[in-house]
């Protein structure tokens, strides 16, 4: 059975002083039907940028030089600019932003923006189409949604914000969620809510999803399988079980790291050094080596691209193998 | 234990809104820190961390209660020596600092307005805070905009240490910066604990930081603090449901599974804080008496410090969640 969603080579271009650069270089993935991807990365690495490319919602000055999108064995038609929606197969996706109050109209209520997608995409007639939105506020776990349909978008807490962005998202009924960092903004008992709210989307409507997160803590949580993503490609895909528990590129190992462990306060977290490289002036090679603590000098004049390292895994390091042995020696941190 | 150097007692600030009604943004708050301990500060938007913070930092008035520094009450219009005693570092340092001055102009000023080094001894002294904060001297001559996340934020703890304070309040220091940066910063504030003995009030939404850095820990909802104690009391064995529920929903790696959203709604709005507990409309373990009597923070637990707010605070985690 084909994917549902294809996405192949996808180069983005922005510029920056007049000067272009690939934020999107080479990223390729396959949703299967009902599955569910998290691409995680740190700021800059382009994967918000993926995710608009993929929803033909570049923002200006960004410009989709190549790539294919398939949705369902359809190839969406991709022009340069990268937007151009409208085409059927792109209403069976929806997105969802990290900011709801910024994504949401701030001069009509809630329910005439659910209404929306029903009563001009689907065709539904006006009384019907009310009666969808309502049914979508109470899906979402919006309590009261008779009279919430009535409320602004200010008038709302931010997590109650970002379930009526789930409900709008929903409400051209898509097959594929994108989510752009959608708990983001959200107190950790609220993104909880938030979180299990997708999983019940995933279980009773068979929805399938992107989820693009900075956060590794909520990749277990959202995806069966993650890509991480430096510098505008994949570093380094797999089940996120997998990727998580043994880690064979040294940015993930890195990132894993990085981070404190609330269960663990004797868990020294450890920086990567250096920083994130200048989109302008990325190094040669590979582009994590000046910040690699298994660079060699091989590292410094190949460019690698993701190599299969096991069944469903695949890394964009020559020596995945050493970090692997290493992480067998000590027991992986 | 060893004497406070800040003492916060019976602590509230009230703010009007816009409508007229009265937002208690901090409610009853009392809390002591003891010098050279780190203090972390822990609870979601709007509980009322911040503002506390402000008050301890002498940036706002309280509307009620005292805040004490060495054993001396302090005015709400303070000396220059209480609030050089007292500094903050912000969550964005990119909005904190002067875009248009250097580094070294950023410092300098502060030295020469305090006379904290004859003129002569100025360079030597910016050099000095560079390398406390993990900074090549080079960075002296760079604008703001010319750093990253981390070395920004570097260089307003630099900036804050120019006045020698004894005190520095940090309102989520790492919570902009990417995780991959975030360790050096949490180092920087453990090795300036160390070397000059600073007193940190470390304010997170970030149970796993807050819990990696603080000696001690306090969890606020609503304007009041629910629960305080050693941190291995208040995280090893949480006797309040909020700070369970906290704990629950940290982002973990390793996540065996979906993790069950514990805490049902959304907190009240603070003009509008409900009867009995505040926390009662949303926990877990609620029973009749909380809605109609608020538990005051008493010892819970085996250790002495540990004191919780909730009136079954003698229950263990596995009764309370079965």
């Amino acid at each position: 059975m084909t994917p549902l969603l294809e996405v192949e080579d996808l180069v983005v271009e922005m510029r920056r002083h007049g000067v272009a650069f690939r934020a999107v270089d080479g990223v390729s993935f396959a949703l299967e039907r009902g599955g569910a991807l998290a691409i995680v990365g740190e700021s800059g690495c382009g994967k918000s940028l993926t995710l608009r490319a993929v929803m033909g919602l570049l923002p200006s000055g960004g410009r989709l030089s190549s790539g294919r999108v398939v949705v369902d064995g359809v190839a969406l038609p991709v022009e340069a600019r990268g937007r151009g929606r409208g085409h059927r197969q792109h209403r069976r996706m929806s997105i969802v932003f990290q900011d709801a109050l910024s994504a949401l109209s701030p001069v009509a209520t809630v329910g005439n923006q659910i209404a929306e997608a029903p009563r001009h995409v689907l065709g539904l007639g006006r009384a019907e189409s009310r009666e969808r939105a309502i049914e979508l506020l109470r899906l979402v776990g919006i309590p009261d949604p008779e009279r919430r349909y009535h409320a602004y978008p200010h008038e709302l807490s931010g997590g109650t914000r970002q379930r009526v962005m789930i409900a709008i998202a929903l409400s051209s009924e898509p097959a594929i969620l994108l989510c752009d960092e959608p708990t983001t903004a959200l107190d950790v008992t609220i993104q909880t809510q938030i979180l299990a709210l997708l999983a019940e989307l995933r279980r009773e409507r068979g929805l399938s999803l992107v989820f693009v997160t900075h956060d590794l803590g909520v990749v277990s949580q959202v995806a069966e399988n993650v890509a991480v993503m430096y510098t505008g490609r994949f570093v380094e895909t797999g089940p996120t079980a997998e990727v998580l528990a043994a880690p064979r590129h040294p940015y993930t190992s890195g990132l894993l790291a990085a981070a404190p462990d609330v269960d663990r306060p004797e868990h020294e977290p450890v920086a990567i050094p250096g920083s994130l490289p200048d989109p302008l002036a990325l190094p040669a090679g590979c582009r994590f080596h000046p910040r690699c603590r298994f660079a060699t000098a091989e590292c410094l004049t190949t460019d690698v691209r993701l190599q299969p390292v096991g069944p469903g895994r695949q890394s964009a390091c020559l020596h995945s193998d050493v970090l692997a042995a290493a992480q067998a020696a000590v027991g992986h941190d | 234990m060893t004497e406070a150097l800040i003492e916060v007692e019976g602590l509230s600030v009230t703010f009007r809104s816009e409508h007229g009604h009265a937002l208690r943004a901090v409610d009853d708050v009392t809390l002591e820190i003891a010098e050279g301990e780190v203090v972390g500060l822990v609870g979601e938007s709007g509980c009322g961390k911040t503002t506390l913070a402000s008050c301890i930092a002498g940036r706002l008035a309280p509307s009620t209660g005292v805040v004490r520094f060495d054993g001396r009450e302090l005015e709400v219009s303070r000396t220059v020596e209480d609030r050089r005693a007292i500094q903050m570092v912000f969550q964005d340092p990119y909005s904190s600092l002067n875009p248009r001055m250097t580094v070294r102009h950023v410092l300098s000023e502060l030295l020469k307005v305090h006379r904290l080094v004859p003129r002569s001894g100025i360079e030597a002294r910016c050099r000095e805070l560079m390398a406390l904060v993990g900074l090549p001297t080079s960075a002296l001559d760079g604008l703001p905009s010319q750093f990253s996340g981390g070395q920004r934020q570097r260089i307003a703890i630099a900036r804050a240490l120019t006045v020698e304070p004894r005190v520095i309040i940090a309102d989520e220091p790492v919570s902009a910066l990417d995780v991959s940066v975030q360790a050096t910063i949490l180092k920087l504030f453990e090795d300036l604990r160390s070397r000059l003995g600073l007193t940190v009030v470390f304010i997170s939404h970030n149970l796993a930081v807050v819990r990696h850095l603080s000696d001690r820990v306090a969890v606020m909802y609503l304007g009041r603090i629910v629960e305080q104690g050693d941190r291995e009391a208040v995280f090893g064995d949480p006797r309040h449901p909020y700070t369970r529920a906290l704990l629950a929903a940290a982002p973990r790696l390793h996540q065996v599974e979906l993790v069950r959203a514990v805490v049902k709604g959304e907190p009240p709005s603070p003009i509008d804080i409900p009867t009995g507990c505040p926390f009662h409309p949303r926990c877990p373990r609620s029973e009749e008496i909380c809605t109609r009597q608020r538990p005051a923070l008493a010892q819970a637990g085996a250790c002495p410090r540990h004191l919780a707010a909730c009136h079954f605070r003698d229950e263990t985690a596995s009764r309370a969640e079965p």
